[in-house]
């Protein structure tokens, strides 16, 4: 195989398995549901496109010819996690769940609190 | 000619009273009369070939590789009862169209004794042994229904519940011994077994084989000691006493002595069973009618006793005897059949059976009278009837017999004792009923009846005289070929005469007269002798072992099932566990020669995983959403091993199943409560634990060593015919759509009939939102949230996308009908999850019950297709092409086929899903009270 | 070297599943246990891809694409019955 092609391709999937592997690591190690969204929503998908990206220039290398399968899970992903991070956040904030004192924005929350209630 | 018509043209005359009923009863009855009349036709047609010795044969092969075949016959004992159930069928009809009432329905009527008659002929004329039982057994339902007819009287409930337990149980019992039989012969076809005599009489199982066979007849032909259904049946109309009681069902069970008599008699243990039984039957029956005060009951017991004599002469094992049961089956038919009508008639111009009431019907009806006491002679055997001549040749035959030995001068001396009987009852049915003073408290002054309702008794009164004074003239032949059929091809030489001169039989006749007439006149004592005796009611101890019966079943039933879910899987496990686990036992080695494949690293940690969320949802079972979340993890590593142990068609699946199933949970796990209770102690827990982990260990074993073992399985053959056989590379989806597209095509039928049901159940119910979640707080007040909407909407054509990609390359690559449904589904969920309902119902307008049938629909219909091409149903039709730009492509019929699989999945899991959704459409109360 | 890039992709990406798996027991909220699900799907897809490069092969490719569609859409019905309680309404 061609050096350049696999360098590349072995650069790629580590640094994506590791940006996975540190969005796990937040979900664990984090202290409120609030910090810990922000791994797997951002590291991870991050993470995912390096690898896919990998396994479309090998599969691409092998076949001979472009794969843009790769491409289709990651518009997928990319779609998705905003999504599912803020149905996830809205979730949270409708059970109320306890938000660490010093990620709280006092300016912002009394704004947002003045522009909830009329 | 066919052989077949007579079945089916009583069978075809089962409607006719439908039809026919709106024009009145005359017409009505003219039409039903005319099927068996044509079909009585048919059979005099053949009678001349049968008269030469002949037996004509008809088979319709149905499965032939298993022997199953609708195959009849004719012969001279088919002949014989044919001429009986076809002409007295005929003479009921027209019996019947006077006796009911106008209250009474007459097509149902009709109907049901079309439905008996059919079966009757079926019986007498099927040349396959479990066809003859099909057949028997529909006599049994037939007349349970006749029985019944009047539905509004408890007895003839009761008394039908009777005769069809007492006939059914003995035609399971037949159902046994004629596959017994079939399986010593190796072959179900009468005239096979018929000719097997010398195998089955060597068998060693030709004991059990006869007992049943039997058993069968016993109960059909009322023998003792099941004799006891027969008296409770006249609770029927007269018109089913004189056709079913006297002429035809109870003669099935001679028909089956006599049918099997070639194969079955001939044996010492014949001879004893069937004479004894017989015997009993004959004195018994002759006593008991004596004392009946009810004129049918009388009738009825002589009945009895009257089987019981042909029974008699059938268990002699001698071939004179054999043709002088045959004599009597006819004479018998012919005098009880006009008798019971006589009896109806008396019944029907006077209001009453009871002979205490009815006396001096002479003066009323002094014709009815004449043709009643003609036959009531002839049953009592008087010279110049019929019942004369059958009786002295059982006398002769009992004189003939030399099987008890030095006891066998007994026999003759029985013989003697029950005729007597029976001239006495004879006589007491005329004196009493006939003179004997004035009636008592009759509910209607008597009079002759209609002109029509006596013919039937008349042509039957004219027979009983005709055969009684030309014997040989006028059934000579008839008992000679139903006699050669009977007894294989050679009949001994017999004399139909009226005078045989001075000899014993005619002494013993003598005999039984004298002895009638003195047991008459003493009767007043022999009544008061038999007051002594408590008489039980055979129908209280029946009814009282079947409530019994019910009473052990129910408490089994309620033993076994009480309605908890948990005891019903333990016993399942537990039976599982002794049935799966002892065989293991005796295992000594349970790893195969099969190599294993190294672990690694990734498979462990994925066990791992599997086995912790697998506890945690056992653990938090209680926590409904949290098992739910647990279970999904379960789900997803299972399809990873799917993916890892090369079966990608089986992790999409698993994949696209899995996440219906969350949805449909989350869906149905809204309307219930969030947490169940803990409800069993803890001592329940452990023993269930300890099952549940035996069962374990035993599926455990189980499975290694079924993986470890080579197994020589059918994969080989489905791998290497894929590509040739079905036109596709992946094996998966061509058995799905080829070498299994029937059970295909019956899963999508049966999803199909499940959703439908499941819509069914849950059309029109409507269940209230509980306002606040199990934690008390209230809803979010964004049922929609706007940017889920968005996202959705726009995955929806990405989503279809995919699903239309898998479902195309499904025949070579993994995927398939089944999986894109699942997909496409799971996307129009996505829509409805996000959008609601309301949203949804102007933009899809189809009704997923329409895409469910055009659905199976498409997929019948490919199957259908290979037809048109003379292919078997289902074959797979393909080929190639090559199209400019878009290259060489495969069309297959497969695909066609596929895509009523496709229509089917999404149609059902649609109309589940959407209904389930839509189950909540009222308002949320306090809402806005809560914000 | 790709092998030894895969295997350190492959250690990595197990040790993230087990931290999910971790989590989802954990809690303590059920948005924690959702959001750690969800991760766990995306992580099967990237093991589901380097079992695909491991092995040559883009047999497996539908099988992450699937994952990647269906677990959006079990999150977003959770997360909607956590909120509604009523998913389809």
């Amino acid at each position: 195989m061609e050096f350049w092609v696999e360098l590349v391709a072995s650069i790629l999937l580590v640094t994506g398995a590791t940006f996975a592997f540190i969005g796990s690591l937040g979900l664990a190690k984090l202290p409120d549901f609030y910090t810990r969204l922000h791994g797997p929503t951002k590291a991870t998908t991050l993470g995912m496109g390096c690898l896919l990206i990998a396994s479309m220039i090998l599969v691409t290398y092998w076949q001979g010819y472009l794969s843009v399968h790769e491409l289709l899970i990651t518009l997928f992903l990319l779609i998705t996690a905003p999504v599912t991070a803020y149905m996830l956040a809205k979730t949270a904030m409708h059970h109320k769940l306890q938000i660490l004192e010093k990620t709280t924005d006092k300016t912002l929350s009394k704004r947002a609190a003045e522009r909830m209630t009329p | 000619m066919n052989l077949l018509w007579v079945v089916l043209l009583p069978l075809i005359g089962t409607l006719v009273p439908l039809f026919t009923e709106r024009f009145g009863r005359n017409i009505c009855a003219f039409c039903v009369a005319l099927l068996p009349a044509w079909s009585l036709i048919l059979v005099l047609m053949y009678a001349p070939d049968i008269f030469n010795g002949q037996a004509i044969r008809q088979t319709i092969e149905w499965i032939p590789a298993i022997g199953l075949e609708v195959s009849f016959r004719l012969d001279g004992l088919s002949l014989l009862f044919l001429l009986l159930i076809l002409g007295i069928g005929l003479l009921v009809i027209l019996y019947a169209r006077y006796y009911l009432s106008l209250k009474d329905s007459m097509s149902r009527f009709y109907v049901y004794l079309m439905l008996f008659m059919a079966a009757m002929v079926g019986i007498v004329t099927s040349n396959n042994l479990i066809q003859l039982w099909m057949f028997w057994e529909l006599t049994s339902i037939s007349s349970f229904l006749l029985i019944s007819f009047w539905s509004h009287k408890s007895e003839a409930r009761k008394g039908a519940r009777m005769a069809l337990t007492v006939t059914g149980a003995g035609g399971l019992a037949l159902l046994a011994g004629l596959l017994l039989i079939g399986r010593i012969v190796g072959s179900y076809d009468l005239d096979t077994v018929l000719a097997s005599s010398d195998i089955i009489h060597a068998h060693a199982a030709y004991p059990v084989a006869l007992i049943l066979v039997l058993l069968g007849a016993f109960t059909k032909s009322a023998q003792f000691p099941f004799h006891f259904w027969l008296p409770h049946a006249m609770a029927a109309p007269t018109p089913v006493s004189a056709y079913l009681h006297s002429a035809t069902m109870v003669k099935a069970g001679i028909f089956l002595m006599a049918r099997f008599y070639p194969v079955l008699a001939g044996t010492d243990l014949w001879f004893i069973i069937v004479s004894l039984t017989g015997l009993t039957t004959l004195l018994l029956g002759a006593y008991i009618a004596l004392f009946k005060h009810d004129l049918k009951g009388l009738l009825a017991y002589s009945t009895i006793s009257h089987l019981g004599l042909i029974t008699l002469l059938l268990g002699l094992n001698s071939p004179l005897a054999a043709v002088a049961a045959i004599f009597h089956i006819i004479n018998h038919a012919t005098f009880k059949a006009s008798l019971f009508m006589a009896a109806g008639i008396i019944d029907h111009e006077s209001g009453s059976r009871d002979m205490r009431q009815l006396n001096g019907l002479w003066q009323y009806m002094p014709y009815t009278a004449t043709l009643a006491i003609v036959a009531a002679l002839a049953m009592a055997g008087v010279p110049l009837l019929n019942g004369f001549l059958s009786k002295e040749m059982f006398f002769a035959e009992t004189l003939n017999q030399s099987v008890l030995g030095s006891l066998s001068w007994t026999i003759p001396l029985l013989a003697v004792i029950g005729a007597a009987f029976s001239v006495a009852y004879s006589l007491r049915f005329i004196h009493d009923v006939f003179f004997n003073g004035q009636p008592v408290d009759l509910p209607k002054t008597p009079q002759e009846p209609p002109r029509y309702v006596r013919i039937p008794v008349e042509i039957l009164v004219a027979l009983c005289l005709l055969v009684g004074i030309f014997p040989a003239f006028v059934v000579g032949d008839l008992l000679h070929i139903a006699s050669f059929a009977v007894l294989d091809h050679t009949v001994p030489v017999h004399n139909l005469a009226i005078w045989h001169g001075l000899n014993l039989p005619l002494l013993m006749s003598f005999m039984a007269m004298v002895g009638g007439v003195i047991l008459y006149y003493n009767r007043r004592h022999l009544f008061e002798f038999q007051s002594h005796f408590d008489t039980t009611d055979a129908k209280h101890i029946f009814e009282r072992t079947i409530q019994s019966l019910v009473k052990a079943a129910e408490s089994i039933t309620n033993t076994l099932e009480n309605g908890s879910l948990q005891r019903y899987v333990f016993t399942l496990l537990l039976c599982t566990l002794v049935m799966g686990g002892l065989p293991l036992i005796e295992l000594t080695q349970n790893s195969g020669t099969r190599a294993s494949i190294p672990l690694d690293g990734v498979t462990i940690v994925c066990a791992l995983l599997m086995i912790f969320s697998a506890v945690a949802t056992v653990i938090w079972h209680r926590r409904r959403f949290l098992a739910l979340i647990f279970l999904s993890v379960v789900g997803l590593i299972v399809s990873l091993t799917f993916a890892k142990f090369s079966a990608p068609d089986l992790a999409l699946t698993q994949l696209s199943v899995e996440i219906v199933t969350i949805i449909l949970l989350l869906l149905a796990l809204f309307f219930l409560p969030q947490s169940s209770l803990k409800e069993s102690s803890n001592r329940r827990l452990s023993v269930d634990l300890l099952v549940a982990g035996l069962i374990g260990c035993v599926i455990g074993t189980l499975c290694y060593a079924m993986l470890t073992t080579p197994l020589n399985t059918m994969s080989d053959f489905f791998i290497a015919n894929s590509k040739t056989g079905g036109g596709g590379t992946n094996v998966v989806n061509v058995i799905l759509v080829d070498f299994r597209g029937f059970d295909t095509l019956g899963e999508i039928i049966v999803l199909g009939i499940a959703a439908l049901g499941i819509f069914k159940l849950i059309a029109n119910m409507r269940i209230a939102i509980p306002a606040r979640d199990d934690k008390g707080r209230a809803w979010s007040n964004d049922p929609h949230p706007m940017m889920l909407e968005v996202v959705s909407q726009s995955l929806l054509p990405l989503a279809l996308l995919v699903s239309a990609y898998i479902f195309l390359r499904g025949h070579n690559m993994p995927g398939g009908g089944f999986i894109a449904g699942l997909i496409t589904s799971v996307a129009i969920i996505q829509q409805y999850i996000a959008h609601g309902v309301q949203w949804i119902k102007p933009r899809v307008t189809i009704d997923y019950q329409w895409i469910i049938a055009s659905g199976i629909l498409i997929a019948t219909a490919t199957g259908l297709g290979s037809w048109l091409f003379g292919q078997a149903f289902l074959s797979t039709w393909f080929d190639y092409f090559s199209l400019p730009w878009i290259g060489k492509f495969e069309l297959a019929s497969a695909m066609l086929f596929d895509l009523g699989v496709y229509l089917t999945v999404v149609g059902a899991v649609m109309l589940i899903l959407a209904n389930l959704g839509k189950l909540t459409t009222s308002e949320r109360l306090d809402i806005q009270e809560n914000n | 070297m790709l092998n030894i890039a895969i295997t350190i992709a492959a250690v990595l990406m197990c040790l993230s599943l087990m931290l999910n798996l971790w989590r989802l027991f954990k809690g303590p909220s059920r948005p924690d246990r959702i959001l750690a699900l969800d991760t766990m799907y995306i992580n099967s897809i990237a093991l589901i891809i380097l079992f695909g490069i491991f092995s040559r092969t883009t047999l497996y490719f539908e099988a992450a694409l699937l994952i990647a569609m269906l677990g959006f859409v079990s999150t977003a019905a959770m997360c909607k019955y956590i909120l509604r309680g009523d998913l389809i309404e």
